[in-house]
């Protein structure tokens, strides 16, 4: 029966495209594979529901990285591209010279009722390329250092208010791996090492604690940052010289470690939350919590990125007036419906949202949601950004330095030359 | 008679033209685009300027180029020739057995031939695993640590090779079995009342007329493996990829992730041209040997 009237439905949506009753159907693409995938279905699923006889999602999920950013490029410049779909803000740049994304005019804002107030500034100006807006940010999401509460505990370091402490410096923090190896663990914190792509947002967020930076075309490590980033490096390939963290593992490894009980710390991004949460409601996990990446260096820095929503610039078939209202509705919807997001892990990007009494009493999201105001985005390049050449070159540079192969200055060197020549 | 002659020529150009058409639309226009494209400084998508050679002046001194020659036909060493007579090896011992019994070992060997290659990387990517890996038991007794294959430079390619022989001999085997059963059983017969040993039967007998089927196997092994990308995609992916970069993964690069479109179409074009000159080369070579 709801099946029927649904068809029902769509059919009057294509009779009577354009007219007053008309149904809009909005062509939704996303990468969303994983436990966020699921979550994601289920906002659609209820916006669909609320908005019956109105606006309609249908939605494609696509292969993550380098082949859904190819498949929007070449699907927006034939005309045959989604009317709204998810972009990471660190790959805006890109598409902004490719011309595949359509601007986000200031009077949409206005009727959507969003705002550069209603985003950390970190966020917003990474949706934002030369003035003009291009996606409307849905989340953050950070690394952050995953523990086992149980292990830290009995070797003495959870404070009086439940959460880690001591593990700000370099030398507490190798003091407070040396304390859990003492204590049996048999790795003390699992950062993925296999991979210096993966490994670049922890090596990044090291760098940015020292306030080195990466520039972008013709000067990619402006002054100390060549210095500063060699000392990043050093960090992760002391901890593997040390036999603090394992080496060469990779990503599902490291998961593995830190569920397993075999390492106590875990760096990771947020995305890894409802993994943790869902083996735990299951009561095959410990105690288990986040918090942002303890500072290291001088100041707290953490890589983030954003899940953004892009309305790609589809050539030769251009939105109607209807469309164009029922993407900005679906943008709004969302944005104001994000809370739900947050158990995905991620950060709703909508200040209101993570304002609120329910995200607030959240855990661990609430505990590590303050590392939005010590954000650093990837830099402002056709070359940066996600699945892109500047992680190639980390991959390259520094999976070999991370493992005591190479030292971090001649990756480092190797790196800056590699970036140097792109053309 | 000539009316005759006209007859099957139109015949023949009408039942010809579809062919000739789809092939035309589908592999020979898009050839001579890809030509042109390497003249061009264009990006993935849109138009580009006519730079003449300076896609292949570049390319010339393009070290990651070099790398990916170097590396894919090293590969080709390790793949070609050693995994034909792995084939055939293995062929003889399955042409032995009968009835229900071959048919299960064929079935044993041909098996990982039809998994896709996501499936094949995720078995072998977890069998090697650094930390879990079941083959790191062989590994850590003789290396003294355990090692991870696809972030040790030199352990890569032939991993991959070995991996690939496991995967794709299947086709090779089953090639060899059909040649083998095309052997008449008379002449194995008469050369045994002339008293030849084991070893003679094979030289005299089964290599001389197997040698169309090993020139089958070596020219579809030569095209197929000079064209590597997938496997060592996915093993080298977020590791040292310029170190273990091969050709068709040095194009996919350079076009969707670097957006060089009139660069990756002069790398296609090289490799174009080299997979033509290989086959040729030992397509006539082998033919040659084979004559004598």
């Amino acid at each position: 029966m709801i099946v029927k009237s649904f068809k029902a439905a769509l059919l009057s949506g294509v009779l009577f495209a354009g007219g007053a009753q008309a149904q809009e159907v909005v062509e939704w693409w996303d990468f969303l594979g994983g436990g966020d995938g699921v979550r994601m279905k289920q906002l659609i699923d209820e916006f669909n529901a609320e908005h019956a006889g109105a606006i309609q999602i249908n939605a494609s999920t696509l292969d993550w990285g380098i082949p859904f950013y190819t498949k929007v490029q070449t699907s927006a410049a034939v005309g045959e591209g989604p009317d709204v779909m998810t972009y990471h803000a660190s790959r805006i740049p890109l598409a902004v010279s490719q011309q595949t994304l359509s601007p986000i005019s200031a009077d949409d804002l206005a009727v959507m009722g969003l705002s550069a107030d209603g985003f950390a500034a970190s966020t917003w100006d990474a949706v934002n390329v030369d003035g003009a807006t291009y996606a409307i940010p849905f989340d953050t999401h950070p690394i952050v250092l995953y523990y086992n509460k149980e292990m830290l505990d009995a070797a003495g370091l959870i404070g009086a208010d439940g959460l880690p402490q001591n593990l700000d410096g370099r030398e507490n923090f190798s003091a407070a791996l040396q304390a859990l190896m003492d204590n049996g663990a048999e790795y003390g914190i699992a950062q993925v090492t296999a991979d210096g792509g993966f490994a670049f947002r922890t090596i990044y967020s090291f760098l940015c604690q020292q306030g080195g930076s990466i520039g972008g075309d013709g000067n990619w490590f402006p002054d100390d940052s060549p210095e500063k980033l060699t000392a990043a490096v050093q960090v992760i390939a002391d901890w593997v010289a040390a036999g603090y963290n394992p080496s060469y593992t990779d990503y599902p490894s490291t998961v593995a470690l830190f569920t397993s009980g075999a390492s106590p710390f875990m760096i990771n991004g947020v995305w890894e939350v409802p993994t943790m949460a869902d083996a735990y409601a299951r009561g095959e996990l410990f105690e288990w919590g986040a918090i942002e990446l303890p500072v290291l260096f001088d100041q707290p820095c953490t890589y983030a990125d954003s899940h953004a929503f892009a309305i790609p610039n589809n050539v030769g078939d251009p939105m109607t007036p209807e469309r164009h209202a029922a993407v900005l509705e679906v943008i709004k919807w969302m944005s104001e419906h994000s809370l739900f997001w947050a158990t995905a892990g991620h950060i709703p990007a909508n200040d209101a949202v993570t304002a609120s009494a329910e995200y607030q009493a959240m855990q661990p999201q609430a505990t590590y949601a303050t590392l939005a105001a010590n954000m650093v985005f990837d830099p402002k390049s056709i070359h940066a950004g996600v699945a892109s050449v500047l992680f190639e070159e980390a991959g390259n540079a520094f999976t070999a330095a991370m493992n005591g192969e190479v030292d971090a200055a001649t990756a480092v060197e190797e790196m800056r030359a590699a970036m140097s020549a792109l053309q | 008679m000539l009316t005759n002659r006209r007859k099957e020529l139109t015949a023949a150009l009408i039942l010809l033209t579809p062919f000739l058409l789809i092939y035309g639309w589908m592999f020979v226009w898009p050839t001579i685009q890809m030509v042109r494209l390497s003249f061009t400084d264009a990006p993935l998508i849109g138009p580009g300027n006519n730079i003449g050679f300076d896609n292949y002046v570049r390319m010339v001194g393009d070290p990651v180029f070099r790398t990916a020659v170097w590396n894919t036909s090293y590969f080709v060493l390790l793949t070609v020739i050693p995994g034909t007579a792995i084939a055939l090896t293995i062929a003889l011992m399955v042409s032995r057995l009968r009835g229900w019994v071959q048919s299960m070992v064929l079935a044993f060997f041909f098996l990982p031939y039809i998994l896709p290659v996501s499936v094949v990387y995720i078995i072998w990517d977890w069998l090697t695993n650094v930390q879990f890996g079941l083959l790191q038991g062989i590994i850590e007794p003789i290396m003294g640590r355990s090692i991870n294959v696809w972030r040790t430079i030199p352990w890569f390619m032939p991993g991959v090779a070995i991996i690939t022989i496991w995967w794709t001999n299947g086709f090779s085997i089953l090639l060899f079995l059909a040649g083998l059963r095309n052997i008449p059983r008379d002449l194995y017969e008469a050369a045994a009342l002339d008293g030849a040993t084991r070893w003679q039967l094979f030289t005299r007998v089964t290599w001389p007329l197997i040698w169309p089927i090993t020139v089958l196997c070596l020219t579809i092994q030569l095209i197929l493996q000079l064209k590597i990308f997938d496997q060592v995609y996915l093993f080298a992916a977020g590791g040292r990829t310029r170190a273990t970069m091969v050709l068709v993964q040095h194009i996919y690069e350079t076009a969707f992730q670097r957006n060089q479109g009139g660069y990756a179409a002069a790398i296609a074009v090289a490799l174009f041209l080299i997979v033509a000159v290989f086959s040729v080369l030992q397509f006539q070579l082998l033919r040659i040997r084979g004559q004598r």
